[in-house]
């Protein structure tokens, strides 16, 4: 598989830059301990996670065709639609929205407009929070827009 | 991973709580042998049968196993390249999902002890 699972990514934004201990990890991801561990098992098999003493830390020397690899738009794309699936199949507290709306070319401006004020309110919210609210704890949330024709178009052709 | 190997992963994954009573009588393969076979002792072609028929027996319960191979065969010739990567993609990402939670007991209860 290219790139890195969701749940892999998980850990490896949790240790960040900084290095965290098996027991701070799985309390901040928040999974199964089995799981969690098996997950830093493969990170250190796939060289990286490094382990100093009791803490992990991610490896300093990624060359740039890894990094391209676990941080390249083919392997985001699908972690995104990994994470999509996810919660669209949620059954509690379930928040999704899809619609087909005729939107005239000023109303569209003023969503453009509206989703720019939107993304700077996450983006305060974030910084504001992230100190405070563990990983395991925050809000996938995500919005996208496409033309009906054109969407069409690339589901019939698949280009 | 070697053929054994996989295969009695496989065997495993379905019949994960399984004694080795239990696999010797579905194998017909000798208690104390299996015993060995899972200690990594080489097998034998007509013991490696043995759990290829089961694992193909168990697979055949599944109808989805069949839409999933149809699905698949009509694919290989009318999808793109980039559609077919897109899927591969897909798959693999499910099933290494899945692999990490494999071992994953939902609670003590779950534990069998065999």
């Amino acid at each position: 598989m290219k790139g890195l699972s969701s749940l892999e990514r998980i850990i490896l934004e949790c240790v960040g830059k900084g290095s965290l201990s098996f027991q701070e990890i799985q309390t901040q991801t928040g999974i199964y301990e089995n799981i969690c561990f098996n997950l830093i098992q493969a990170l250190i098999i796939r060289g990286l996670l490094k382990n100093e003493g009791v803490k992990y830390k991610i490896s300093s020397s990624l060359s740039p065709l890894v990094l391209e690899e676990i941080n390249g738009h083919e392997a985001k794309i699908a972690e995104s639609l990994e994470m999509i699936e996810a919660v669209i199949e949620q059954t509690s507290c379930r928040v999704f929205r899809f619609q087909k709306i005729a939107l005239d070319p000023k109303d569209e401006k003023i969503f453009l407009a509206m989703l720019s004020n939107f993304e700077s309110f996450l983006s305060d919210a974030h910084k504001k929070s992230q100190a405070s609210v563990p990983l395991k704890e925050r809000k996938i949330i995500f919005w996208g827009m496409g033309e009906v024709q054109n969407l069409m178009h690339k589901i019939v052709t698949g280009r | 991973m070697s053929l054994q190997k996989k295969t009695i992963n496989r065997y495993r994954h379905f019949f994960p709580e399984d004694t080795l009573r239990e696999v010797s009588a579905r194998t017909g393969i000798q208690i104390t042998r299996i015993f060995r076979l899972f200690n990594g002792k080489n097998m034998k072609v007509a013991e490696l049968e043995a759990f290829q028929n089961i694992i193909d027996l168990k697979l055949s319960e599944n109808k989805n196993l069949k839409r999933v191979e149809n699905a698949l065969d009509e694919a290989y010739s009318i999808l793109t390249n980039e559609e077919l990567y897109k899927i591969a993609n897909y798959i693999e990402r499910k099933v290494v999902a899945r692999s990490y939670s494999r071992y994953h007991l939902n609670s003590f209860k779950d534990a069998i002890i065999a």
